[in-house]
């Protein structure tokens, strides 16, 4: 034992709370910028492309975090895609159930490499299947606020 | 390895859902007289001290300055690391390659019964600007992982259950695991789902605990240790951060780190050559993806080494037999000492009940955890 006594009555244990008093500003940065503006402005989804790797970024970076190339080359990307995978969620960030399970996918859009992770809704999740054709939901126009829940969620298309 | 390292002392608390009974400060104190204790030396011989924590987790900012008192480094070269505790001692292996350093301890805790909001702070570790306005558990991205991994490799959520039933198991042969149970397979596919594939029994539960582990050089080893547990091997790597460009199925950061490992240690067919793994079980389907990775079997065939008895305390590659961290308890960056740790009591034939015959060459891995892809590995061995 490296310790000579310990504390060993329930009643006498004590502990302070506290908690971290964080507040903070995140810049979208040149990239998140124009894709997030885009989003708002147009219902548009673009990404960056490397030539070199052949891989189109969405989110878009002006870097290739491959080969580390600078990227200026904008491509626009298609609001549908694929599921790649798929989760159907029970819980709250607490630990408490969920009002709804909530599903979230990982969604390839056609036109990009990387893959956004978002909600799936309109689908119940016994019928979600691996590879299923789904698209993005804007939200109102007047609605956004150049975030990417501008996007409210993914559904299956059709 | 160019310069011979070695694992010469080990020290650690029983881990344990809750401790209210001693400060973080004590718990590591408990550990650090009982490693240099083991390691026949004195804080003054100590010539370096590494440790691993993190801010948000410890309630403290710039947390690694309270870290000098409780291990006798008070005016001492000290410093932390943000990682695993195996990142820790690959720090500390290389402090003595330098050749500045002959003695060098490393320590990683874990306080999880005080942090209250362990989920929120998992989740402030996603990206600000795409992932954290979702708003979700951070849990949804192992339920996104464990399907795509299923999927590819053709393993099941049953093969997952028995990750679970093996590893609790043996947990209750170890005085050190707080999570020892009896748990049939059918228990984990009926328990709640949190995000499903995943269920609640699929997920380790969090538990204190510290441990310090004093390393040397040859010369030193062998002065001071009659069992030196020799670092044969280290590797660590780290895929894209980001949600949207990593690999969803593989733990290639596994793959990369290990091979690093094994090229080190000039081992070909880990498969043959590694005694015992111990290696990240955070998740039980994370077992089964990382033993693919670090090419303990071949893709796909994970489960199956599962199903056939290979991984158990009497198989032919006993994983987890320390209960991993299922059985063990999620200690954050304490995890991987404590998988380190049993590797090195095997090698010294101090394993109790569950001791294994004929052990010499063990591996070791650990994973950061949720949202990380980092990954570390060690291969230690008693010859």
């Amino acid at each position: 034992m490296g310790i000579l006594e310990k504390v060993a009555d329930n009643r006498e244990t004590k502990a302070w709370y506290g908690d971290i008093p964080v507040q903070h500003l995140y810049t979208a940065g040149v990239a998140g910028e124009r894709f997030l503006s885009e989003i708002r402005d147009n219902g548009k989804i673009l990404g960056t492309l490397c030539e070199k790797c052949n891989f189109v970024y969405v989110p878009p970076m002006i870097y290739c975090e491959r080969c580390f190339a600078r990227l200026t080359e904008w491509v626009p990307v298609s609001h549908k895609g694929v599921v790649e995978s798929f989760t159907v969620g029970y819980i709250d960030m607490d630990g408490k159930p969920l009002p709804e399970p909530r599903v979230m996918a990982v969604i390839n859009l056609d036109g990009a490499t990387s893959s956004l992770v978002h909600f799936l809704e309109e689908i119940e999740p016994d019928d979600i299947t691996f590879g299923m054709e789904v698209e993005a939901v804007f939200r109102p126009k007047g609605e956004r606020k150049g975030s990417i829940l501008d996007i409210s969620h993914f559904r299956p298309v059709g | 390895m160019t310069e011979e390292v070695a694992i010469i002392g080990v020290g650690y608390t029983a881990a344990s859902p809750v401790t209210p009974e001693v400060s973080y400060r004590e718990m590591i104190y408990e550990a650090a007289v009982k490693a240099y204790q083991d390691a026949h030396v004195k804080p003054k011989d100590i010539k370096s001290f590494v440790c691993l924590s993190e801010d948000f987790h410890e309630g403290t900012s710039i947390f690694d300055e309270y870290v000098p008192d409780q291990l006798g480094a008070v005016l001492k070269p000290v410093h932390t690391v943000t990682g695993d505790g195996i990142h820790g001692l690959i720090e500390a292996t290389m402090h003595i390659q330098t050749g500045l350093m002959d003695v060098v301890a490393v320590e990683a805790h874990s306080k999880a019964s005080n942090i209250l909001t362990p989920f929120h702070i998992m989740a402030f570790a996603t990206d600000p600007v795409y992932n954290q306005p979702l708003k979700m558990h951070p849990y949804y991205i192992a339920g996104l992982e464990m399907n795509r991994f299923l999927l590819e490799t053709g393993n099941t959520r049953e093969h997952c259950a028995m990750v679970v039933q093996k590893n609790r198991q043996n947990a209750l042969d170890n005085p050190v695991a707080a999570y020892g149970a009896q748990v049939a397979p059918d228990d984990v596919l009926q328990s709640r789902p949190l995000f499903a594939p995943l269920s609640k029994l699929d997920t380790s539960l969090h538990a204190d605990g510290a441990v310090v582990m004093v390393l040397a050089s040859a010369k030193r080893a062998r002065e001071l240790s009659d069992h030196p547990i020799w670092v044969k091997g280290i590797g660590w790597c780290s895929d894209s951060p980001s949600l949207e460009n990593r690999d969803w199925a593989q733990a290639v950061y596994a793959r990369l780190a290990g091979d690093a490992a094994y090229r080190m240690a000039g081992i070909r067919n880990p498969r043959e050559e590694i005694d015992l793994a111990e290696i990240d079980d955070t998740f039980s389907y994370k077992e089964l993806q990382h033993m693919e990775a670090l090419r303990l079997c071949r893709e796909g065939e994970a489960g199956l080494l599962l199903e056939e008895g290979t991984a158990d305390l009497d198989g032919d590659l006993p994983i987890n037999p320390s209960g991993g961290t299922l059985g063990t308890g999620f200690l954050y960056e304490a995890s991987g000492l404590y998988r380190v740790l049993e590797l090195v009591l095997q090698l010294r034939g101090e394993a109790g009940k569950r001791q294994l015959a004929h052990v010499n060459t063990g591996l070791a891995f650990s994973w950061r955890g949720i949202p990380t892809t980092s990954g570390a590995a060690i291969v230690v061995s008693n010859n």
